[in-house]
């Protein structure tokens, strides 16, 4: 008790909140019907993938694109040795597990000198050829059909066990995202995104600490291309199209990037979302695009920016100033706007 | 300037503190097991390369140029006859004229603008579909290019002006604003038009085969290539010789200078966007005579196009011209040998540029 009144207020909020959240995760299967659990599963899933794309583009400042070649291509792992090896289940996830961190580690030595609206431009090519070869690989991929009959382990076939099991799966990495975030690494990613060239200068080499952040993406992607692949039981082309990648950049900016919990949230809003609109609406893509273009001009804080600021504005009301740290998270694009200003203060 | 290096770091000072020791509070094993390594030695060998090595460094790149293109030549030549081979020559040809239109539009407005209008295969699409749509209307093809393109010059300018405008600089934001446009405009082009392939009519003069020798190809793509050396040489001409040229180039070197000398940048913004747009929506009615239009296309033809500047090199005109032929022949003579492989083939030479020279062939370092 002692050490909970020693925390700030902000502290004890996060800490309600969280608990709050793994409880209802955990009882959710008794609350509500398989319908919604099931797009629980969806969302976590899709959550977890998206934090990968928030760990490169909210903290290292590298957007990537393409991120559903990587968890398409562990998915495609997978598939492969079930439906056309018909291998074990440890064997599956092994093979999914190294196809992910191999693509991931191909791809980051490509994109690692790069930076800002190249890098999207590389990884972008980079998901859409994943895709193109899903699309011609026949043998392997079984074209535009896919690879079906993708059986769950045994113990997690019904719906509800899956559930807990994703979100055993999702809360472990989350854990892990979170030390590496606050990891010496991650202090040192934080730097390069807001500016490499001192980074450089302090003695870092940053093109192989991207590499290094893109490959612990890419892993945290395969994972969540992993379970993907075991919810639906099926594997196509689409998941590793533009698509799906920006479905992720798309839920990580609509929750806030620079943030963990941010992904997560977006995740669920959009899975909620679609799931409601697509009752009365096709145009689920019009409505998709509408969003970014809305969030990308009106909301580039996402939801948590938006509680944070409010919080933070009814803390300082309460409080006074000293107990407001700086604000999270940074708005997308803030280095250019920080870079302009060392511009403009900086030693000529 | 002290409060704002906290939101640099977006830690609290504690932590802060502890990153800003990372450094000197370690062991060498350790830092260097962190990335760190000794800048002021890797870097000074790097920007004082001795005599020797940079002249062997230029006979390596020249061996390259030659012997790449020969051993291609020679592998191509052993699996299909010489008339098969020019036919898919002149294919990959006519459809890397087509790369080009988009790449050279995408390339001058990241040129000077930095922006990357990832929006540019959504453009050629909605023009394909305009395309069409005239064409159905009036049954002339000149004027189906014509309206078209204006069309989606217009569309150019509203992205610019109504949608660009306000996040102006911040070059992240931009891309996915434009992507987010790509999604828009294809489900829309997919509600109006279908998702049934379909081709852009082709006026009558055009169609049927143009005999060279016993070659026989169809006269269509011939017309697409001749199109593509006229567009080129007028691009040339314009980005060299002429006034608007020169402010574009200038603006692409430093923007603040020439706006300061009294030229009104955000117009030239504005006529280099609408003008990208223009090809773009060129492209989409020309390339749609041969190539099927069909809801999708847009994120093909935006890969191709992508690919095509970063092996040409982003921001250059050469580049993009070099990018596309590159692209077209790889693409025509894979899906003829290796069809399977066929993204592949993109990707392994993309892949080499990338970590051999990221700058692209004819970019420049920046």
């Amino acid at each position: 008790m002692e050490l909970v009144r020693r925390l700030s207020p902000t502290a004890r909020l996060k800490l309600v909140l969280l608990a709050v959240a793994i409880g209802v995760g955990i009882a959710l299967p008794y609350m509500v019907g398989s319908f919604l659990v099931g797009l629980a599963t969806l969302a976590l899933i899709g959550g977890l993938f998206s934090m990968s794309i928030d760990l490169l583009g909210g903290y290292g400042g590298l957007i990537t694109l393409g991120q559903a070649g990587v968890s398409a291509a562990a998915g495609y792992g997978v598939g492969y040795m079930a439906n056309r090896i018909g291998a074990g289940y440890m064997a599956q996830i092994l093979t999914g597990l190294a196809v992910g961190l191999l693509v991931s580690a191909i791809f980051g030595v490509m994109a690692m000198r790069s930076d800002s609206v190249y890098f999207i431009m590389i990884t972008l090519a980079q998901g859409m050829i994943v895709w193109g070869l899903s699309i011609r690989l026949n043998r392997i991929t079984g074209a535009e059909n896919g690879l079906t009959g993708i059986a769950r382990p045994p113990g997690l076939t019904l719906y509800w066990q899956y559930y807990w099991f994703a979100l055993g799966v999702v809360l472990v990495c989350s854990l892990l995202l979170y030390v590496v975030v606050r990891s010496p690494f991650g202090s040192a990613i934080r730097g390069i995104r807001e500016s490499e060239g001192r980074m450089r200068m302090l003695g870092y080499n940053t093109s192989l600490q991207k590499l290094y952040l893109f490959m612990v993406a890419g892993f945290f992607a395969t994972i969540a291309g992993i379970l993907l692949v075991y919810l639906n039981q099926f594997i196509s082309p689409s998941s590793a199209h533009l698509t799906a990648s920006a479905i992720g950049v798309l839920q990580a900016i609509l929750g806030g990037m620079g943030t963990l919990v941010g992904p997560m949230i977006g995740s669920f809003v959009l899975v909620f979302i679609r799931n409601v609109v697509s009752q009365y609406l096709e145009r689920w893509p019009t409505l998709m695009g509408l969003t970014f273009i809305v969030v990308i001009l009106f909301a580039r804080r996402g939801i948590v920016g938006a509680l944070s600021r409010g919080w933070r504005a009814w803390l300082r009301r309460r409080y006074g100033d000293e107990l407001t740290g700086p604000e999270k998270p940074a708005e997308l694009g803030a280095d250019v706007a920080l870079g302009a200003q060392l511009k403009a203060t900086g030693p000529s | 300037m002290a409060d704002h290096s906290d939101e640099m770091w977006n830690v609290p000072l504690r932590r802060r503190s502890r990153a800003d020791l990372t450094y000197d509070a370690k062991s060498p094993s350790e830092t260097r097991r962190h990335g760190i390594t000794d800048t002021v030695d890797g870097h000074a060998r790097e920007s004082l390369p001795s005599p020797s090595s940079e002249v062997t460094k230029k006979w390596l790149v020249i061996g390259a140029w030659v012997i790449v293109p020969i051993l291609a030549l020679w592998w191509i030549l052993a699996q299909m006859s010489l008339r098969s081979f020019w036919i898919q020559a002149l294919n990959g040809l006519s459809f890397g004229a087509v790369l080009f239109f988009l790449a050279s539009g995408f390339t001058l407005i990241f040129g000077l603008m930095r922006i990357t209008n990832l929006a540019h295969g959504g453009f050629y699409l909605v023009g394909a579909y305009v395309g069409i749509m005239v064409m159905s209307l009036t049954g002339n093809f000149l004027i189906a290019l014509v309206l078209s393109a204006t069309a989606i010059m217009l569309l150019g300018l509203f992205t610019e002006r109504v949608l660009l405008r306000p996040i102006r600089g911040l070059e992240k934001p931009e891309v996915l604003l434009t992507i987010g446009l790509t999604f828009v405009l294809g489900d829309l082009s997919l509600a109006i038009w279908g998702g049934d392939p379909m081709p852009v009519p082709v006026p009558g003069f055009l169609e049927g085969p143009f005999r060279i020798g016993d070659i026989a190809y169809p006269r269509y793509r011939l017309f697409v290539l001749v199109c593509a050396v006229a567009v080129g040489a007028v691009l040339f001409y314009i980005e060299r010789k002429t006034r608007i040229g020169a402010m574009v180039r200038a603006g692409v070197d430093d923007r603040e200078t020439v706006a300061a000398l009294g030229i009104n940048i955000k117009a030239v913004f504005t006529g280099v966007f609408m003008f990208g747009a223009f090809l773009a929506g060129f492209a989409g009615v020309i390339g749609g005579g041969f190539l099927s239009v069909l809801p999708g296309q847009d994120f093909e033809i935006l890969l191709f196009a992508l690919v095509v500047v970063i092996l040409g090199g982003l921001g250059s005109l050469p580049g993009a011209v070099l990018g596309a032929v590159l692209v077209g022949l790889i693409d025509a003579f894979a899906k003829a040998l290796v069809p399977e492989l066929a993204f592949f083939t993109l990707f392994a030479p993309m892949a080499l540029i990338l970590v051999l020279r990221p700058q692209g062939l004819l970019g420049r370092v920046t």
